[in-house]
């Protein structure tokens, strides 16, 4: 399957989140140019170019990039990637660094969403997570977004240290009032390596409590869903028309592009991942060698597991036999005793000719994935 | 060949870690039997598990030729393990010699062991040179330590010798006294064979590897030979001493200290303790001294998927054959399938035989927590022998519950000797006496349950003496008891696995920590698990594990979908190896938390 949708990966941002494990350099501005030309010794091998619906910018932040470096950016990617009619154009921003001059650029080049990273309206919690932005850039950001008809996704995170369900509940309130096109929440992970899982081991910060999380992840649910958003996947919500297709290829076991350090591909069943350091990546392209760290290749078994899988993840879930036609495998015998266990339990159910999470199993859901995966 | 007169059989004994090994080095270096550059540290502690664990499991013997006074002489040493697990080896080794060099540290000083072997060193009437050893240490206490050995051992301070095994400060005076004090073999070299069989191990390609030590005659090369308790014969195919490696040689002599083998493929056949004779010869003379090893300590082992009940068969067989004191029977559990039980000498020794099981196999293990044997007489006058908590018969069958009683030393400074004696009563130890080394280290022996001992009394014992306190004890037989059976109930269902043997008085406290400790174990389900610990069907003590309510990854974009995929993959692994009990999954290490001492004091 020929793919038609790529993501880039820009791995810049003025400063590193305390929560952040991304694959990016922060500060080191002086990376730009020779991650611009290891990027497009990178894209040199799509010969000839390769026509998408999606195309992906995602960081770090891509924003970061001053006009003149992203106006580059794009020409490169674009000779590569050039857009089918009607393609859906992300680019991720930092409300600290989103300006007139770097909007411009993006909507000369035809991005038709911008995806910023709010987090939050609180100036105390932004400050907790160790963000460099205040709550008036989300909302200057937003104007200016609206401005260029870009729609507007915001991400959101819930359960930061300290952080109280009222506080959430406002922070949604916020939200809905720039009447944005799309939200992603995320409940704040310590993920080893960062600055917060050292501060949590020496009990500096204290992550929540289930019961608090999972008061919040319901209380989003049901705040964005009664705003009209569809809940189309565990994290993220959209008002009619309005999702992010080209996640959805992920979710949907399409296939795609990926260039830049740590970037993921998956093509013909076979997934690579590049070089995770921005600095061995640069190396490594410009000295003529391969910027891919891992590769795997997929049977037709286990990629169907994992298409059920990130499926699942879908509130829709799946059609069933769109499944059959697509993998070879019938979903209910592919998932055998544990999915008719679990659909017994009334953590999944099959209606019509779907078969999709409940709302009792989609909050306990990462204990029913091992069941349908095989190692 | 030398006669008699120009040999001396010695074994070095002491408490674990004095320093046997490492003078045993020094001995191979200046016989000049290893050259130096050829000499690694603790030679003789050869297998892959001593080096990795820095202590001699295994006795090694090892010829030496050395010239004194102008005269030729033979000295066979006998490296010994320090560990009471390995006791029996020690005492196999004392007889085949004349003498034994007792080490004693000379900043730890008199240990329990020390005291253990030297009493078994006496038992064998051997030659006792006493050393003190590691002289050259900063904080070295010679002269309290040598009062320490005159005062509870009774040696003669001037018999003490000063020797660093590090250095090898001392070794020359040392050779010179072994020679001097310890008594040449008698025997003689032309009276029929008689060589008593002292050890043994299992060689890949030769088969059994017979280790002796020849009473009287001489072994030829080529010669039929008896063993006469197995009354099978065979040939001595090949003869020699080690040195330390093996070194053939065409006949032994009465005194000597030598292996032999024949073709024998299963060391099952070789008997410790055994006399090899001429084929005519029948009468096998008594060898004494022998104790057949003792298994102290029974556990369950498992595979951990049900499948691989023959794999470990054959791992635990091969095993076996290198460890004749270690044994197994089939078993088996509703809870954990097809496994064995497995006796061992101690817990050492189980944790031993556990890392070459899963370093020679890779077989994955669910362990049993291990338990003492005990005996039950029934109410129809039948003496059962118990190794498995569910093998106890019902309440109403118990005439007498007998558990194992054990006379323990413990060695120690005086100032602890207060909270180690509340450690004894509190595990309703019966005092026997004290005993001062020193004006500042005692010896206080008590009378322990067994179970209580290898329960926690050794971790108990180091941190309450930081340390500085041993401890070693030997059978004193069985004795009844007030114990009960506990079971583990897990959502209303027992957990045959899990059951222990205890005192009734210390159920309550001990159902408490077990059900406390598996609620950390068992991870949340999607329903709510209940964990009981139950007498009979008096529950003792609960915990609840509420259902899981929450359990869900937000983020999964295109980077991370493999990551995710695998993550979840290697779960349902984890999963699959879990024990599953009423749809309970159980992880393996769950099944020894019925260990758990709680942090609560008793
Ligand atoms: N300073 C000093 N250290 C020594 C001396 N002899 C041995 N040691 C150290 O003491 C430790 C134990 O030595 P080993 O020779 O293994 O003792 P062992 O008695 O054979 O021990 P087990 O066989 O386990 O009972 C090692 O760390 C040695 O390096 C000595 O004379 N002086
Ligand atoms: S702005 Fe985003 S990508 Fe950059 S460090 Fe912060 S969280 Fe990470
Ligand atoms: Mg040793």
């Amino acid at each position: 399957m020929v793919p038609r949708a790529a993501y880039v990966h820009v791995p810049f941002c003025a400063h590193r989140c305390g929560y952040c494990n991304f694959t990016l350099v922060a500060g080191r501005d002086d990376l730009i140019e020779p991650y611009l030309a290891a990027l497009q010794r990178e894209l040199s091998v799509i010969d000839p170019p390769c026509e998408v619906d999606t195309l992906f910018f995602g960081g770090g932040t891509p924003t970061q990039l001053p006009p003149e470096q992203l106006t580059r950016l794009f020409e490169l990617v674009l000779a590569r990637f050039p857009l089918a009619a009607g393609a859906e154009v992300s680019v991720e921003a930092n409300p600290a660094d989103v300006d007139a001059a770097r909007l411009d650029v993006l909507s000369h080049f035809g991005v038709t969403r911008l995806s910023i990273g709010a987090q939050s309206f609180d100036a105390a919690k932004l400050a907790t997570l160790d963000r460099n932005h205040v709550p008036a850039d989300i909302v200057r950001a937003v104007e200016l977004a609206r401005g260029r008809k870009l729609a507007v996704s915001l991400d959101l995170i819930f359960a930061a240290p300290g952080e109280t369900l009222a506080g959430w509940q406002a922070d949604l309130v916020a939200a809905l009032a720039l009447a944005p096109d799309h939200i992603s929440t995320y409940g704040l992970t310590f993920e080893q390596g960062t600055q917060f899982y050292g501060r949590r081991a020496r009990g500096e910060l204290r992550s929540a409590d289930d019961e608090l999380e999972l008061a919040m992840y319901v209380a989003a649910i049901e705040r964005l869903t009664a705003a009209g958003f569809e809940h189309y996947e565990v994290s993220n919500f959209a008002r009619p028309g309005c999702r992010c297709r080209h996640n959805e290829v992920y979710w949907t076991g399409g296939s795609f592009h990926a260039v830049g350090p740590g970037a993921a591909r998956y093509i013909d069943g076979r997934r690579e991942v590049n070089h995770r350091s921005t600095i061995n990546y640069i190396r490594r392209v410009l000295d003529g060698e391969s910027a891919v760290a891992e590769v795997e290749q997929l049977g037709p078994e286990d990629a169907a597991r994992e298409r059920l899988v990130f499926g699942l993840r879908r509130l829709e879930g799946i059609d069933l036999a769109e499944f059959h036609r697509q993998t070879g495998f019938d979903a209910e015998s592919l998932g055998g005793a544990e999915l008719a266990h679990h659909i017994a339990g009334q953590r999944l159910v099959i209606e019509g000719n779907r078969l999709r999470l409940t709302r009792e199993g989609l909050l306990v859901s990462d204990a029913i994935w091992p069941d349908l995966l095989r190692e | 060949m030398p006669d008699c007169l120009h040999i001396r059989n010695f074994s070095i004994i002491a408490h674990i870690d004095h320093g046997k090994s490492t003078l045993a080095d020094r001995f191979l270096e200046h016989t000049g039997t290893v050259q130096q550059r050829e000499m690694g540290e603790q030679m003789l502690d050869d297998m892959a598990l001593e080096r990795q664990r820095g202590i001699t499991i295994k006795a090694r013997a090892v010829a030496m030729n050395y010239t004194h006074a102008g005269q030729e002489f033979e000295l066979n040493l006998i490296d010994t393990p320090g560990h009471v697990d390995f006791h029996y080896e020690v005492s196999r080794s004392l007889a085949c010699c004349e003498g034994a060099v007792l080490l004693v540290d000379a900043f730890q000083g008199v240990e329990a062991q020390t005291v253990a072997n030297f009493y078994a060193a006496m038992q064998h009437n051997l030659m006792i040179v006493p050393v003190l050893n590691k002289v050259d240490l900063m904080h070295a206490r010679p002269d309290e330590v040598i009062r320490e050995m005159e005062q509870s051992l009774g040696i003669d301070p001037d018999d003490v010798l000063r020797v660093s095994g590090k250095t090898g400060l001392g070794i020359e005076d040392l050779i010179a006294a072994i020679i001097k004090r310890v008594p040449p073999p008698k025997g003689d070299p032309l009276a029929p064979l008689q060589a008593m069989v002292f050890d043994s191990h299992y060689d890949d390609y030769r088969g059994a590897i017979t280790y002796m030590r020849l009473m009287n005659g001489t072994l030829r090369k080529g010669q039929k030979v008896k063993f006469l308790r197995s009354g099978r014969s065979h040939e001595a195919l090949e003869l020699g001493q080690f040195v330390p490696q093996r070194k053939p040689c065409d006949l032994l002599q009465a005194g000597q200290v030598g292996y032999l083998i024949c073709n024998i493929k299963e060391l099952g056949q070789v008997h410790i303790g055994d006399t090899v004779g001429v084929p005519s010869s029948t009468v096998a003379d008594a060898v004494p001294g022998y104790q057949a090893p003792k298994r102290m300590v029974y556990c369950g082992l498992y595979p951990s998927d049900g499948q691989n009940f023959d794999e470990l068969r054959d791992a635990l067989t091969k095993l076996s054959i290198n460890d004749p004191s270690f044994e197994f029977e089939p078993e088996s559990s509703d809870a954990l399938g097809f496994g064995f039980r497995c006796g061992f000498l101690g817990l050492l020794h189980m944790e031993i035989i556990q890392q070459r099981l899963e370093g020679e196999s890779d077989l994955d293990l669910v362990q049993t927590a291990p338990n003492v044997t005990y005996h039950v007489r029934t109410t129809n006058g039948e003496l059962l022998e118990i190794h498995n908590p569910q093998k106890v018969p019902e309440a109403g069958f118990i005439d007498e519950f007998l558990q194992p009683v054990v006379r323990v030393n413990f060695v120690l400074p005086v100032e602890v000797i207060g909270p180690v004696m509340k450690l004894c009563t509190d595990r309703r130890g019966v005092y026997v006496r004290t005993e001062y080394l020193s004006p500042t280290r005692a010896m206080l022996v008590y009378d322990l349950a067994l179970a209580e001992v290898i329960y926690d009394m050794h971790d108990k014992l180091k941190s309450v003496t930081r340390g500085y306190g041993t401890m070693d004890y030997e059978l004193l037989g069985y004795y009844p008891a007030d114990l009960v059976r506990m079971d583990i109930l897990v959502n209303g269902q027992k957990v045959d696995a899990l059951s222990i043997i205890c005192d009734r008085r210390d159920a309550e406290f001990r159902g408490r920590a077990v059900v406390k400790k598996l609620k950390q174990e068992i991870s949340r389900h999607m329903f709510e698990v209940a964990l009981q610990a139950a007498i009979g069907s008096r529950v003792v003590a609960r915990e609840t594990i509420s259902a899981m309510r929450k359990n869900v990854t937000a983020k999964c974009y295109g980077g991370d979908i493999t990551r995710k995929r695998k993550l979840w993959a290697k779960q349902r692994e984890g999963k699959k190896r879990m024990k599953s009990i009423g749809s309970v999954d159980i992880p393996q290490k769950a099944f020894l938390a019925v260990l758990e001492t709680g942090t609560e004091n008793k």
